[in-house]
């Protein structure tokens, strides 16, 4: 029983510690505020509390008014993953929208180009329009 | 009228495109197409056709279309006036003429086509019920009242031309043309159009059920724009 616990434990942490490296060791890291790093450290920590003290998440549970530890955890889990899809559809709309930009500013460049038109007039801010 | 150009978005419409080219070119050598990553000889037949071709590397829907066209259209030397005109056939240049002699003769930025002012040729009545609860919501939401929220047949004058910038790519984009009048605060005018559905255009035009996704994405951009 006990040495199960500990296997259970090893693997856990074993895993925590594996995605710190990765997030550590991404290049990307640097567009990432500060404040989500240290939120995303504080998550790894309250795992890592959590796994070597399980009884710890049922005391947390039981202060906020939930029964079993792992319920609340289910609850803390259902509302991560609801706020990550939301973030995420947001992050792609935004993707899209840069990709249209691009590919639009690449086709009326092209067009312009193939009829001799010249590109100044391309987008230029509104007030340059004065004859509305 | 070589002050006016007509923008056309164009998506795997080979076998009319060019009919609706030589139509408007009676009024205008003006007609930019924006081919939106056809897959069959659209590109081809607007070529063939003597239209501007505005070639989207990628599909990005109507309503991206819709803005490249315009931007094009803006560095035509010489045009004052913008018309965009379906590629299916269904609009007619005559009444485009009449919404272009309004935006001539009344102090408006732009004239939208509707339906509902006017007579809808071949529509089902599915169609017309689904189409009245659109315009609803529209008004709803937009502040902008009108009878016909989704018309693509539009006329507008350089300022509009130079202000709008639809963001939506997909057919959400007339819902976000009216909230844009709203916003920018053009002077708008509806006028009676007619509509002809061809079995052609019934086949190629938006399921029914898409109605569905342009009502959510509306609510979304409020939520997002507060």
């Amino acid at each position: 029983m006990i040495e199960g616990q500990f296997i259970v434990q090893a693997l856990l942490i074993g895993a925590t510690l594996f995605i710190i490296f990765v997030a550590i060791r991404s290049r990307t890291a640097h567009g990432v505020s500060a404040s989500k790093k240290l939120l995303f450290m504080l998550l790894m920590l309250v795992m890592v509390a959590a796994v070597l003290s399980p009884g710890l998440v049922t005391d947390v549970a039981n202060l906020v008014g939930v029964g079993r530890g792992t319920d609340l955890v289910l609850y803390l889990l259902a509302v991560t993953f609801a706020f990550y899809v939301v973030n995420d559809y947001l992050r792609a709309q935004d993707n899209r929208d840069q990709v249209n930009r691009l590919a639009r500013r690449i086709a009326v460049v092209e067009a312009l180009e193939r009829y001799g038109i010249s590109h100044r007039e391309v987008p230029q801010p509104p007030e340059e329009h004065p004859d509305a | 009228m070589r002050d006016v150009a007509f923008v056309v978005p164009v998506y795997n419409e080979a076998s009319v495109i060019g009919g609706v080219i030589a139509e408007i070119q009676q009024i205008t050598p003006h007609v930019v197409c924006v081919n939106d990553g056809s897959s069959d000889r659209s590109a081809a037949e607007i070529v063939e056709a003597g239209a501007y071709l505005v070639d989207h590397p990628i599909n990005m829907g109507q309503g991206a279309a819709l803005q490249t066209g315009i931007e094009f259209a803006r560095a035509l030397p010489g045009v004052r006036r913008f018309v965009t005109f379906d590629a299916d056939g269904q609009h007619l240049v005559s009444d485009a003429l009449q919404m272009l002699e309004l935006l001539e003769t009344e102090d408006i930025d732009i004239v939208l086509g509707s339906r509902f002012l006017g007579s809808s040729v071949g529509a089902s009545m599915s169609k017309r019920m689904l189409l009245k609860a659109a315009v609803r919501f529209s008004n709803l939401t937009s502040g902008v009242p009108l009878t016909d929220a989704h018309n693509g047949l539009r006329a507008f004058n350089r300022h509009v031309a130079d202000t709008l910038e639809i963001t939506a790519p997909d057919m959400t984009h007339a819902s976000e043309i009216i909230e844009l009048i709203a916003r920018n605060n053009y002077r708008y005018r509806e006028v009676a159009v007619t509509i002809h559905y061809t079995d052609y255009s019934t086949a190629k035009g938006q399921a029914s059920v898409n109605a569905v996704n342009i009502a959510i994405d509306t609510l979304l951009r409020k939520v997002t724009q507060l």
